[in-house]
């Protein structure tokens, strides 16, 4: 139990099936990734919200993420809530101290926040673009504890001058750090995307001084493995 | 070089920490992060010999790797993962060779000799673009493993199913086999083609099979 935050938790079954469990005061609040429930006492409410109003649910919405958050209040006494990602992975516990502090989190790896993390969908424009990857990450800013998830086990970098991540890899990173995205030509054979049969060579270069976590596996790669099966409707 | 495993077993990725002129080859596509000042460089390993014919056959035949070597000047970090869930083992190679299958092998020291077109353990059957590497020479390996890794020393004769190989040490016999007493019985049980191993040597083993997985996945997803 990480005692002294405001937050009663404990992440079990990380790194590869990590839940989050939640034991929330009387009358605490925590904000929640919509569907992310999986198990709670009675005596907690849930309130479906649109968070941050209608323009910020709509941005989420075409980040991939749902128009909707939800709201886990423990009504008059205290109760234990469960919560997991729908796609198993490790989870990340990490606490904005307010005025400056901001954290980026990949859309698809927000779990929970205190009600008062300002959760704000950054389109990141052609910058993710040929990686294939959400062209979204997420702004978190205020103060209060934020949980955010992974496919794979996180590793955190302290990152002090230069640091290259694969694009698929990233979790989150605090705004401290500046970021490109490049093509290292390196990467692939003769600079050519060779997708499945390399790496498609598209890194991101982060500058500065600031943590940032990186994920031991992509989804994509799991899927382009499982899709030679696929049938086609041609066939 | 120095390798730390992480988050084992599932989910494991190696921190490899570089010294000046060290070199580390891996799988393309490997590369999850490292310190910016490593420099990369990918190339195409065909399998030993013959004529470019030979060789554009076997990139058709899957028979090739696309593999990166990384460079530094000044000590440096790298963090290399596998593409699917599973095990990483750290074999030190000294005297031995060690047979690798092609999905199994995730990155080496540049003194380690690899050598594609093992043809001993060749069978059409054994499909699916699975081949063999030769791994020689002093140097650490990485195995990655689909699910659990397990090691079997081999003292007589063994049996093990060929989508379960994930390396063996060359002073091992080999012969492909049928499982059971007859060839229909054998597919029928589902069981194919084993491995049996003679002799003294160890056996690196995966709990289970990717391609099994696929199998049984893949033709389940919606037609596209």
């Amino acid at each position: 139990m990480a005692a002294h935050d405001e937050y009663h938790y404990t992440i079990d079954h990380a790194p590869a099936y990590a839940s989050l469990i939640l034991n929330l005061k009387p009358n605490q609040t925590v904000v929640v990734e919509a569907s992310a429930m999986a198990a709670m006492d009675s005596c907690i409410q849930m309130d479906t919200k649109v968070r941050g109003g209608a323009m910020q649910g709509l941005k989420r919405m075409l980040g991939g993420e749902s128009l909707f958050m939800n709201e886990f209040t423990a009504q008059g006494q205290g109760g234990q809530l469960y919560v997991s990602p729908g796609v198993p992975g490790d989870i990340q516990h990490y606490r904005l101290g307010g005025s400056q502090d901001s954290l980026m989190v990949q859309s698809s790896g927000f779990v929970a926040a205190s009600p008062t993390v300002n959760v704000d969908s950054q389109f990141q424009g052609l910058k993710g673009f040929f990686s294939g990857e959400s062209l979204f990450l997420l702004r978190l800013t205020g103060a209060g504890s934020v949980w955010f998830s992974s496919y794979g086990g996180i590793v955190e970098i302290p990152v002090e001058g230069s640091y290259v991540v694969d694009t698929g890899y990233i979790v989150a990173f605090e705004e401290s750090l500046s970021y490109h995205v490049e093509m290292l030509g390196g990467l692939s054979w003769r600079g050519i995307r060779t997708g499945l049969l390399g790496g498609d060579g598209l890194v991101c270069r982060f500058q500065g001084r600031g943590r940032l976590w990186i994920q031991s596996r992509n989804l994509y790669n799991l899927v382009n493995f499982l899709r030679p099966m696929q049938t086609s409707s041609s066939s | 070089m120095e390798i730390e495993l992480l988050h084992q077993p599932d989910s494991a990725i190696a921190k490899i920490h570089l010294a000046p002129g060290e070199e580390l080859i891996a799988q393309a596509g490997a590369m999850v992060a490292m310190s910016s000042h490593i420099n990369p460089s990918t190339s195409l390993h065909r399998g030993k010999g013959g004529s470019l014919m030979g060789a554009v056959g076997r990139m058709l035949a899957g028979q090739s790797l696309f593999l990166s070597v990384f460079r530094t000047a000044i000590p440096a970090e790298i963090f290399l993962a596998p593409k699917l869930m599973g095990d990483l083992l750290i074999c030190d190679l000294a005297n031995s060779n060690l047979v690798v299958q092609s999905g199994s092998y995730l990155a080496s020291a540049s003194t380690v000799n690899l050598d594609l077109g093992f043809q001993g353990l060749k069978s059409v059957f054994s499909g699916e673009g699975l081949f063999w590497l030769d791994l020689s020479g002093i140097g650490s390996v990485l195995l990655t493993s689909f699910g659990g890794i397990y090691t079997i020393p081999v003292n007589g004769e063994y049996i093990v199913d060929t989508g379960h190989i994930v390396a063996f040490e060359k002073s091992l016999s080999f012969t492909i086999d049928k499982a059971g007493d007859s060839w229909l019985g054998s597919f029928l049980g589902g069981e194919g083609f084993v491995c049996r191993f003679q002799g003294q040597g160890k056996v690196y083993c995966q709990t289970h099979n990717n391609y099994a997985l696929r199998r049984q996945v893949g033709s389940k997803l919606s037609t596209r």
